[in-house]
């Protein structure tokens, strides 16, 4: 066996005698035109989606879940198969994606999620790899059909339209808000979905000149009464004051602090707080025939100086309510319902004002809650921080 | 039939390493290079988290 594995490597390794060039060059050229068409129906093959569900745990799982949303049926009989979401697409990571499956392998050999309780128990994790995956890369596999820049913000109702704007200005990634949108989530964050449903429900329709409202969700502020120059964005949980009303369309004033740096389009609720409270347009923020500018403090801690401003807009009458209340009894349960899944949540005022945002933020990859539920919920973590309550660090 | 001729007995063994080199060496060795190089690349998300944005 040896002595011919020898004689092999000696008759490989020299000039052929009997063989000519042009034969060998011939051969190896159509060997090697075979084997790359060969290689790439392989690697598309294994890209389909009766590969994926080839196993029943994918068949019986996820495949079945899909079957529900609109990555499976919808209007424009367009639909996403497994491999456009989970494989990437470019050449490196989806070979990368390919080993990695000898993990899936490695689970189905020794059943790691054969049965539906397992793999229920499993979700979470195999979720968070998923998702951990598309925030690293912007989603970028959504954003191979879905493009900021091709969405017809007039096509889309205003709640869509004011969420999606601010999520395309910052190029944000799919995931952060749409997660569940192709298989059910994981039991312990179903319950978040909708949850401003309820406070909607309850939202206030007789206004009052000089009374005090507080917006549900995050409003569209105009300049004119027709509601049609947008002027910005009045944020969740946020007060306003009515001041006229015509037709459909409310006259507001709104009173707060901004830094002096800058356009100066962040509107804060109250002096050396970070609360925001309305985004306004940078036209808008930079005209100082509708802003009204009062006294300048300058921060002891940042060193920053603010300016109390005041100015009026137009906006529309749905999602209010007269009390705040009723917004901070939601935050609040919310806040509890989605902290206390994953660890015992801190006290409200166990952080301060301007520590909350960045808390908070680090926390939102592990729940699953729209950009209206995230401001309002923060807002109330802010109004209820150690700045605004006695004995607390 | 196994023949005796030296001559024969070379140009029976190229034609058979040329068959072996391009039926089966290379082009396993080319699945394993491009495997390994997806588990290198695998390995290294590992340490260095998954890919982040190309632009």
């Amino acid at each position: 066996m040896l002595s011919k594995l020898k004689a092999l490597w000696r008759t490989m390794t020299r000039p052929a005698k009997h063989i000519s060039l042009g034969v060998l060059t011939l051969g190896g050229f159509l060997a090697g035109v075979i084997f790359w068409g060969g290689f790439n129906t392989a690697l598309e093959a294994s890209n389909t989606e009766e590969f994926c569900i080839g196993c029943h745990e994918m068949r019986d799982n996820v495949y079945v879940e899909l079957q529900q949303t609109v990555h499976w049926s919808n209007h424009s009989g367009v639909r996403a198969t497994c491999p456009d979401c989970h494989v990437p697409h470019n050449w490196t990571d989806k070979i990368a994606r390919k080993m990695q499956a000898s993990k899936e392998l490695w689970g189905t050999i020794f059943g790691t999620i054969d049965t539906r309780e397992k793999f229920l128990a499993k979700r979470l994790e195999l979720a968070t790899h998923e998702w951990d995956r598309l925030s690293a890369n912007g989603s970028l596999e959504c954003k191979n059909c879905h493009e900021y820049a091709s969405m017809d913000w007039d096509a889309m109702s205003e709640v869509a339209r004011t969420q999606m704007e601010q999520a395309a200005e910052r190029d944000q990634s799919c995931i952060d808000c749409h997660k569940g949108i192709a298989h059910e989530l994981p039991e312990s964050m179903a319950a978040a979905s909708g949850a401003l449903a309820g406070l909607q429900r309850q939202a206030t329709s007789r206004f009052n000149p000089g009374q005090q409202y507080f917006s549900i969700r995050q409003l569209p502020l105009f300049t004119d009464s027709a509601l049609s120059q947008e002027a910005g964005i009045l944020n969740s949980g946020s007060v306003i004051t009515v001041v006229a009303q015509q037709g459909d369309a409310l006259q507001v004033e709104i009173d707060g602090w901004r830094k002096t740096k800058g356009f100066g389009r962040v509107i804060n609720e109250e002096f050396g707080q970070n609360i925001r409270e309305v985004t306004l347009e940078k036209e808008v923020a930079t005209d100082d025939s509708m802003i009204q500018g009062f006294e300048v403090q300058e921060d002891p801690l940042t060193g920053l100086p603010w300016q109390r401003v005041s100015f009026q807009l137009w906006m529309g009458k749905d999602d209010l309510v007269d009390d705040r209340e009723i917004l901070w009894q939601e935050a609040s349960e919310l806040y509890v319902k989605n902290c206390s899944t994953c660890h015992s949540q801190p006290e409200e005022a166990h952080f301060d004002t301007n520590t909350w945002p960045g808390m908070w933020a680090g926390m939102l990859s592990f729940v699953n809650l729209d950009g209206d539920t995230q401001e309002l919920v923060l807002k109330y973590l802010q109004k209820h921080s150690s700045d605004y309550s006695d004995g607390h660090h | 039939m196994e023949s005796t001729n030296p001559q024969e007995q070379s140009k029976r063994s190229e034609w058979l390493s040329f068959l072996i080199i391009c039926v089966f060496l290379f082009p396993i060795l080319s699945v394993v290079f491009v495997g390994g190089y997806g588990f290198i690349v695998w390995m290294l998300q590992l340490i260095y988290g998954p890919p982040g944005h190309s632009i």
